[in-house]
């Protein structure tokens, strides 16, 4: 394969991939906040841990910022241990509901997905 | 300087850059964010608060004016959507032109929508001051005979000019005018919906 073409592949995929993480990101943070509160630093630890998912630091802060204006979670600042305040984050009833939709849907869809893909599986054996 | 006091003053400067970059946000909702933000970093550096460890905690959270305007994006249309301001909504306009020729095109619309608006409405406003000049005039000419001109009755009409709508100009240009304001802010709107929908997180992620 010719290398500019290569690279051009690379490229899209990489911006595929970004656009893939960039999706599930909203609903990765609502299920990491499922079971407890949690704070920034600590939500992105989970998502790191429990899904390999690692993401950008400044595009989470963000991103909690917008699902608390749509109600969806909810903050208090607790003094902590390690000597300064921390912001921790929780799911609101709205939140465990938006919760519950995405990932029914996202359920769906990879398994439907799925069904396509397993050609794409076999070849990569 | 020893090497915990430099890293303590750049903590300090990028938080005072993320500030100044969010000056825009109302006080509260942009001190909160420098105070998560605080507190993140503090927990990111630990113990090695060596400007070192300070350099790596803030690289990893990206420039300050690039996480603000992630911080703005994100509010300007959350603003702009509550609160249907249309100055809100154009001045996300201005923000998003600035990011894509879609977000360009949007801000060229919303400007002449603006601009004929403006006309309509300022017609209408001054034609009791300028009755004999300010309304829309037919002008004589050759090389087309449907020259029509918007005039606010600032200057003279060129001669054998008609008026067209006379006194109509104040009802008429406050009609069209306010509903072309308005359209175009609910056009705004819409679209801004249809944007925050398809890019949640601006354009970092990456």
């Amino acid at each position: 394969m010719e290398p500019v073409l290569a690279k051009a592949l690379l490229d899209a995929g990489d911006k595929w991939e970004v656009q893939v993480r960039k999706g599930c990101l909203e609903l990765a943070i609502l299920a990491a906040l499922w079971s407890e509160r949690l704070y920034g630093l600590g939500i992105l630890r989970r998502l790191a841990e429990d899904s390999a998912l690692i993401v950008p630091e400044g595009t989470v802060y963000p991103l909690l910022s917008r699902l608390k204006a749509e109600g969806l979670l909810a903050s208090e600042w607790v003094e902590a241990d390690a000597g300064h305040p921390r912001k921790y984050y929780w799911l609101t009833a709205s939140g465990r509901r938006r919760a519950v939709q995405m990932a029914q849907f996202w359920s769906t869809f990879s398994a439907n997905l799925a069904v396509l893909l397993a050609p794409l599986r076999k070849e990569e054996r | 300087m020893d090497d915990l006091g430099m890293g303590q003053r750049k903590i300090k400067k990028y938080l005072r850059d993320l500030a100044a970059a969010l000056r825009t946000l109302p006080g509260t909702q942009a001190r909160d964010i420098v105070e998560e933000l605080r507190s993140h970093i503090l927990d990111k550096v630990g113990r090695d608060m060596t400007s070192a460890g300070v350099d790596a905690a803030l690289a990893a959270l990206g420039r300050a004016d690039d996480l603000a305007s992630v911080y703005l994006g994100d509010a300007l249309p959350a603003q702009a959507l509550v609160s249907r301001s249309p100055l809100l909504i154009r001045r996300r306009w201005c923000r998003w032109a600035g990011q894509s020729f879609t977000g360009l095109l949007a801000l060229i619309g919303s400007l002449c929508g603006s601009f004929v608006a403006a006309a309509l409405v300022g017609c209408a406003l001054l034609k009791p001051i300028h009755p004999l000049t300010a309304g829309l005039w037919r002008i004589p000419d050759a090389a087309d005979p449907y020259s029509f001109s918007l005039r606010l009755g600032f200057g003279s009409v060129p001669l054998g000019s008609s008026d067209v709508m006379g006194w109509w100009i104040i009802p008429l240009g406050l009609l069209f005018g306010l509903g072309i304001f308005f359209l175009t802010a609910r056009l705004g709107l819409s679209s801004l919906r249809r944007l925050r929908q398809a890019n949640p997180l601006g354009p970092q992620l990456n």
